[in-house]
């Protein structure tokens, strides 16, 4: 068998719903040791570590350029790192993608998606594109369509979608393989109230039946409700990593987070004319 | 209200210039183009002088720019701010204040300073006399204002289309006329002038409609002046004049219902058929069925069809106009209308972009990657042979030598399958970011990678060009055995030496990209394509 070839998980049960990654006490879905990316003079991630046990809801949080989508790249496999290793259930993103990536559902940062195929076309291809057989892949798209709110709009191109319709068309492309653990970055960003609430209890759900999520996301609340387990990184580095309750100390996350990354300066008084107080 | 417009304007500009070294560039060359066309306009235009047609000649240069201003800032919108109206509708501003700050900005700038100049060649031209010269410089500010006014009274009205998906798409069409349009001028005509078939004499008649149109007004006031006709130069100024005002009237209007009037963006179309097609193909229907779906639906994927109609066609449009009949034209024909289906393709994760990561989330194995490109080539080869073969066929029809049609057929599918071949190979050696530029719906290299597009293109143009070599021999080496001898032979040998070298190119590129898939990833990603 050629090395392209080797396959650690048969890619018909991936498609067909993969048994669940079994961990010994203590283990975890996703490991990552030493993960670093240089982009020129700027070191954008600078040797992570993070352990993410099975069947755990976990987000990934840090200011702007923190290097949350350069990280969730790379352990996705879309960003070739300079160094360090990446294991989902075991099993080597970098050594071993074929195997690794039939395990994975990822929704990318910037969701652009086939805008031209309709939503229900769209969940049949991503099914289709995992070695689904076509009548599976259209049912599994129709229930996801209808749980994800979309059953309505399923026949309207992607094009016509609005920022929170494509989220969770881009979810539902990412859950329609039944993956063992979800990659999502920025999943809430730009979507309505309705929406975040929708793509919420799917997350909660799915991670509830055993799987693992990990998501990215600036809000710290969504965070402090739906995870059991938060890193913070900033300047390329896991500042601190821990349950929700660990992070936040007896304060709020949001508190937390300000005091690790560091609040910035501001003089208020330059803008003493702001206001209907003044004229 | 007028001079804080320009000002933006102005600072807008020296922004875009100051924001990278390409902006500096396309900058420069942007300004000598429009000092190019001030300079050659006026030039042309005074040429005219002392022939019989002149006023006929001048009529269709000020309808060729009346045309230019309709057409240049449609294929802009998207990406030149200062059009769009709704993006100054939180101001607190009346619509007379915008409409005249609006029209202002238009007024600056190097176009419309190389407009100006470029229009007044009729003052040595077409004017005789001071009242002649008098009446020129005054038609011209009044063609200028009217292509501006024009220009922003269609922009205007379009602009809520031009803001939503669809109005998009029709936009991006007007390139396949103007490509056309360019074809025509820079195959045809020199070719049909320097054989005598196109004169000046040629735009006579012209007249007869075109006078009537406001640039025909501007150009007969100048005659009418020149001529000792005061009053019907006056005349037809005043007539172009109220032309001008209505234009101005109607955009106010279209101006204010445009600033309180939703986005047609949310009349979303329905797809009718609810199953992607080829589902028993597998993973190489699925990449194909989505692909097949795109041809269709995609604007790009059709202007890119309707280029490589264009492109054949014009490869031997010398033919159709000369009088030498030589098939090795058609021959050539051939080769390039299939060259071109592989260049459009020849860089498909940078051209799908951050869609692309759906597909690399799944793909990795060798056999995938190579029912990946397997699935495209399909779909391409499905189009794009009988479309090539039926322009071969109307080129040869076209001559009067139908055989030449079917003597292309063989090259036809030899060059495409060497076509489609080398784009997977570019697409996985040389992956590069596109992006989509102001006045051009097709994609082009982004910053940095022009070097890479043009390795692609030459790469392809050239190797299919040399892997046809065979096909074309064998074409001209049988010329003498009978037709339909020669077509049982050549148009299945032709197929399986195509069909044999899409499958190494496509064989070759999958293996490769088993290795490459986080470099496609990030030109997929970094690609601006909308």
């Amino acid at each position: 068998m050629a090395a392209d070839e080797e396959l650690v998980v048969p890619a018909s049960s991936a498609a067909g719903g993969l048994p669940r990654y079994q961990p010994g006490a203590g283990g975890a879905a996703v490991v990552v040791r030493g993960l670093r990316k240089r982009f020129g003079e700027k070191e954008a991630v600078a040797g992570i570590d993070l352990q993410i046990g099975a069947g755990s809801l976990a987000g990934l949080v840090g200011p702007n350029g923190a290097g949350k989508t350069t990280s969730l790249s790379m352990m996705t496999g879309l960003l070739r790192p300079d160094g360090g290793q990446v294991l989902v259930n075991g099993l080597d993103v970098w050594e071993n993608p074929p195997a690794a990536k039939a395990i994975m559902g990822v929704v990318p940062a910037e969701v652009r998606l086939f805008d031209r195929l309709s939503g229900e076309e769209l969940l049949e291809y991503a099914g289709r594109l995992r070695g689904m057989p076509p009548g599976e892949a259209r049912s599994r798209a129709a229930q996801l369509l209808d749980v994800l709110d979309l059953a309505g709009d399923a026949r309207r191109l992607v094009a016509d979608y609005s920022t929170g319709m494509r989220k969770k068309a881009a979810l539902g492309c990412a859950l329609i393989h039944n993956p063992s653990v979800l990659f999502l970055d920025e999943p809430l960003e730009g979507v309505d109230p309705v929406s975040a609430d929708v793509i919420r209890r799917l997350l909660k759900r799915f991670a509830g039946s055993g799987s693992t999520v990990l998501f990215s996301s600036h809000v710290m609340e969504l965070v402090e409700q739906v995870c059991d387990h938060v890193s913070i990184i900033d300047k390329g580095k896991i500042v601190v990593t821990g349950t929700i309750d660990e992070v936040r100390g007896g304060t709020t996350l949001q508190r937390a987070f300000i005091n690790l990354v560091g609040p910035r300066a501001t003089d208020e008084e330059v803008l003493s004319w702001l206001g209907s107080s003044s004229s | 209200m007028a001079r804080l417009f320009v000002q933006l304007k102005l600072r807008l500009l020296r922004n875009a210039l100051r924001s990278s070294r390409t902006a500096k560039i396309s900058f420069i060359i942007s300004t000598a183009f429009a000092v190019l066309l001030a300079v050659g306009t006026f030039l042309v235009l005074a040429g005219f002088r002392g022939k019989s047609t002149s006023v006929d000649l001048t009529a269709v240069i000020f309808t060729v720019f009346a045309f230019g201003w309709l057409i240049a800032p449609i294929m802009a919108f998207a990406v030149d701010s200062t059009l769009d109206p709704s993006t100054l509708a939180l101001y607190p501003l009346r619509t007379r204040q915008l409409a005249g700050g609006l029209l202002a900005a238009s007024f600056t700038g190097a176009w419309p300073a190389a407009n100006v100049i470029g229009l007044l060649g009729v003052t040595v031209g077409l004017a005789t006399g001071g009242p002649g010269v008098a009446v020129a410089v005054i038609a011209v500010v009044l063609q200028v204002l009217f292509c501006i006014a024009l220009s922003r009274f269609v922009t205007t009205s379009l602009a809520r289309l031009l803001r939503s998906r669809r109005g998009k798409d029709l936009a991006a069409f007007l390139i396949i006329p103007l490509v056309a349009l360019y074809e025509f001028f820079t195959q045809v005509v020199p070719k049909a002038a320097a054989e005598g078939r196109i004169t000046a004499a040629s735009f006579t008649g012209f007249d007869s409609w075109m006078r009537w149109l406001p640039p025909g007004l501007a150009a007969h006031a100048i005659q009418d002046a020149s001529d000792g006709r005061p009053g019907m130069a006056l005349a037809r100024l005043g007539a172009l004049a109220a032309v001008i005002v209505v234009l101005g009237w109607l955009w106010v209007r279209s101006l204010s219902r445009a600033l309180v009037t939703a986005d047609t963006t949310t009349q979303a179309a329905r797809v009718r058929g609810a199953r992607l097609p080829l589902a028993g193909l597998g993973l190489r229907g699925a990449v194909a069925a989505r692909f097949w779906l795109y041809q269709r639906r995609d604007p790009l994927s059709l202007i890119y069809w309707a280029l490589v109609v264009v492109i054949t066609l014009a490869v031997s449009a010398s033919s159709i106009v000369g009088k030498v009949h030589h098939p090795a034209v058609i021959l050539a024909s051939a080769v390039f209308g299939a060259a071109f289906i592989g260049i459009f393709h020849s860089n498909s994760a940078g051209m799908t972009g951050p869609p692309f990561l759906l597909e690399a989330t799944a793909l990795s194995r060798t056999r995938e990657l190579r029912a990946y490109f397997s699935g495209q080539n399909i779909v391409l080869c499905v189009i794009g042979a009988p479309l090539v073969i039926a322009a071969c066929f109307g080129l040869a029809a076209a001559v009067g030598r139908p055989g030449f049609g079917v003597e292309a057929a063989p090259v036809v599918l030899a060059g495409l399958g060497a076509a489609l071949g080398l784009s997977n190979l570019f697409t996985v050696a040389l992956p590069y970011p596109m992006v989509q530029r102001a006045g051009t719906p097709v994609l082009v290299a982004a910053q940095g990678y022009a070097g890479y597009r043009i390795g692609s293109v030459l790469g392809t143009l050239a190797g299919t060009a040399v892997l046809a070599g065979p096909a074309i021999a064998a074409v001209v080496l049988t010329q003498t055995d009978p037709l339909a001898i020669r077509l049982g032979v050549l148009l299945p040998c032709g197929a399986v030496y195509g069909f044999a070298l899409a499958l190494a190119g496509e064989r070759l590129a999958a293996a490769a990209a088993t290795g490459k898939l986080p470099e496609l990833c990030q030109a997929a990603v970094r690609s601006a394509v909308s």
